[in-house]
């Protein structure tokens, strides 16, 4: 092996935590088990512990869910259409993206579970289902979802492994389970054929499919007569969104992740530039999708539309709704279309502002509505009109997103960041005995 | 078609001087024939609670038969619901058959019970015929009712109503009430037309809260209504049938593109096998 494949290897290679690891992980372990109290106690009380009553049926867990779903799709933007439309600057990011989005994904499906009155129930979904209700194809596709991101996390990182069980030797307990993860993968011609066709068919087939998840979901709501669903648009609408979600996630990840391993001769400026020029314009396109949201309903001023609107323009959810569209949108557009916004800390800051923004944005998609009917129950309590989420809701809401972060901590602390062996070949610094990846 | 009723309503505090804590129940009982179905004694109870009168629920009656001067011949129990409500159905069996008089009375009686206080009521009741037909003269269609005692002699001046029986309650035809001529009859013209299912409409007579003969009703069923299309998607395959009735094309094209996306799936997780056992070739 050269040096430089040495040097390689070692920069990119897991490394144990500090203390500053171990103490994150302690404090996302603190709040899951903060969490876990509050959802114990859901299970022995019921869902009379949150806010939800009949009006705000769906409160911050459904808005979670989308949010994780959102977020899941961006392992099909960065890895698949990147690398499908022949992109090879991205390929430092794919397996951030990737593990964020197999931590989403699994995040988004146990959000459902815990939004679930009578989880133990839940085999009744796929017993008794009907095919007829985009419940049943949200669970279908979610879980289709999470078999392929876990399958295009999986396939790249078998060479990986096979170079990670060379490098972790005589370690003990990890090169024998990076051995066993590697599928005894020695790069010999057939298993590169089957390898690359693999992943080019991963990439072909997730496409779809989380289109299809975030369509699906955004079918749950679009499929009732509700001010501020009832819209034909918001598939593409949530689509965009996800990507906005999902990029934002990319670069905050990439950024902890450069600082904390130093790597910026693997992730450079350049990459937060172009990811910069991504964020921005999808962005715009996201821009223009609320725009078509809003706009249209305004100018028919239905009298439910009317009323939903204006508790989002200038009533109750005023302040929350400019919040997240000037702060997590506009301004991330103005900032990014400068190339000093497009810097790592600038845009760190940025996409942080876009995830939060995000995670609210779904927040003001889920609840006015549902505080606002089409058809209004006659005599109920004042509280049913308002929605105001119980600590215990926000702490399982908190432990949900520590659960991720512990995912995609966890799976940082085992798996290499950069994709070693795709580096190592774009950079030609291969081992004599590796062939090239198609 | 021959028809009785009978019915009797009796509210009293009882006798049933309060035995210590226990409730002093409120009795109604009500004496209903419906004919050539069922007679039956309609039984309600309710006491006097800290927040006005609440019903007695889970309370027993115990229905008995005056036979042969002040002789009881016990009949059975009814066991009041959380409304307070009881019904007993009566059957031809017992003194009931074998009594010759046109006139009967019931005794119901709470008898040591937990909850409430000894009570009895007592409920008279005379026997009636109501006999009810549709006809059409010159296209029009009318009801005549007849009552009658058991010999067949005519009861005049007895207040009947006429209703159409529909889903929730039955809707009232022409005036609130028909007095019984000499003859002990009513003719009610049907003026406007009325749906029913395969035009089918039923009718109802009522001689309601006599005290003297209780509530009689008779029923007839006639095809004079304007038929109702049965719009019932029961039986077809919807959107909002059970999974059972789902439509083709939703069991069609999602499992189409399920198993589209589930075969190559299939294949990735073979292909990693072939990986795994690819290891001995080299290149």
């Amino acid at each position: 092996m050269s040096t430089t494949y040495d040097q390689l290897v070692n920069d990119l290679a897991p490394r144990k935590f500090g203390w500053k690891g171990n103490a994150w992980i302690a404090f996302l372990t603190t709040i899951v088990l903060l969490g876990l109290y509050s959802y114990v106690e859901q299970l022995r009380q019921g869902l009379v512990i949150t806010a939800m009553r009949d009006y705000a049926l769906w409160g911050i867990y459904i808005s979670n869910f989308v949010f994780f779903v959102a977020v899941s799709l961006v392992g099909s933007l960065i890895t698949a259409i990147l690398r499908l439309t022949g992109v090879h600057w991205s390929t430092p990011l794919t397996r951030i993206a990737e593990i964020i989005a197999v931590a989403a994904i699994i995040m988004a499906g146990l959000t459902i579970i815990i939004d679930m009155g009578r989880p133990e129930r839940m085999m009744n979904l796929f017993l008794h289902g009907r095919l007829q209700s985009p419940i049943i194809w949200d669970v279908i596709v979610i879980s289709t979802y999470l078999v392929i991101s876990v399958l295009l996390l999986y396939y790249p990182l078998l060479p990986d492994f096979s170079i990670l069980k060379k490098y972790t030797q005589h370690s003990g307990w990890l090169d024998k389970w990076y051995g066993r993860l590697s599928m005894n993968w020695s790069g010999n011609e057939k298993q590169v054929r089957i390898h690359s066709k693999s992943i080019l068919a991963l990439c072909v087939l997730i496409i779809p499919v989380a289109f299809a998840i975030h369509t699906v979901t955004a079918w749950l709501f679009e499929t009732t007569y509700r001010p501020g669903w009832d819209s034909t648009n918001f598939g593409p609408y949530f689509i965009a969104g996800a990507f906005v979600a999902g990029s934002g996630a990319v670069v905050v990840v990439m950024y902890v992740l450069r600082n904390v391993y130093h790597l910026e001769d693997y992730i450079t400026d350049d990459h937060f530039d172009k990811m910069g020029k991504v964020l921005v314009l999808l962005c715009l396109v996201y821009l223009y999708f609320n725009i078509n949201e809003y706009l249209i309903p305004t100018y028919k001023s239905t009298e439910e539309e009317s009323v939903h609107l204006q508790s989002l323009f200038t009533g109750q959810y005023a302040g929350l709704f400019w919040t997240v569209i000037i702060g997590g949108l506009i301004l991330p557009v103005i900032i990014l279309l400068f190339p000093k916004g497009r810097k790592p800390l600038p845009l760190f800051i940025v996409a942080l502002a876009v995830v939060l923004g995000a995670w609210w944005k779904r927040y003001l998609i889920v609840i006015p509505t549902l505080t606002h009917p089409f058809l209004p129950i006659e005599g109920v309590p004042e509280s049913w009109h308002h929605y105001s989420p119980t600590w215990m809701e926000w702490s399982i809401t908190a432990a949900t997103l520590a659960s991720a972060l512990l995912i995609i901590t966890l799976l940082v602390r085992f798996l290499p960041i950069v994709p070693i062996y795709e580096t190592a070949q774009e950079r030609g610094l291969m081992e004599p005995s590796q062939p090239k990846l198609s | 078609m021959r028809t009785y009723f009978l019915y009797f309503l009796l509210l009293l505090t009882n006798q049933a001087a309060a035995q210590d804590g226990k409730h002093k129940a409120r009795l109604s009982a009500q004496f209903t024939k419906i004919m050539n179905r069922e007679s039956f004694i309609g039984l309600s109870a309710k006491y006097k609670g800290e927040k006005g009168f609440d019903p007695a629920s889970d309370l027993e009656f115990r229905i008995y038969k005056k036979v042969s001067g002040d002789s009881l011949f016990y009949l059975g129990t009814a066991r009041t619901n959380t409304e307070g409500n009881a019904k007993y159905i009566l059957n031809d069996s017992g003194p009931a058959k074998t009594t010759e008089t046109p006139a009967f009375t019931y005794v119901v009686k709470i008898e040591n019970q937990a909850k409430y206080a000894d009570a009895e009521t007592e409920i008279n009741v005379s026997d009636a015929n109501l006999t009810v037909a549709v006809e059409t003269i010159d296209s029009v269609h009318q009801i005549t009712a007849m009552l009658t005692d058991p010999s067949g002699k005519s009861l005049s001046g007895q207040a009947l109503k006429v209703q159409l029986q529909r889903m929730y309650a039955p809707l009232q035809i022409g005036e609130e009430s028909y007095v019984t001529d000499e003859k002990g009859s009513i003719t009610v013209p049907i003026k406007e037309p009325m749906p029913g299912i395969n035009g089918e409409l039923t009718f109802e007579v009522v001689l309601s809260e006599s005290e003297t003969y209780g509530t009689i009703k008779a029923l007839v069923s006639a095809p004079i209504g304007i038929p109702i299309v049965d719009q019932s998607t029961f039986d077809q395959r919807t959107l909002w049938s059970p999974p059972s009735k789902t439509p083709y094309y939703l069991l069609i094209f999602p499992n189409l593109i399920i198993f589209g996306v589930w075969i190559p799936i299939f294949i990735l997780i073979i292909n990693l096998y072939r990986i795994s056992k690819a290891k001995s070739r080299s290149i």
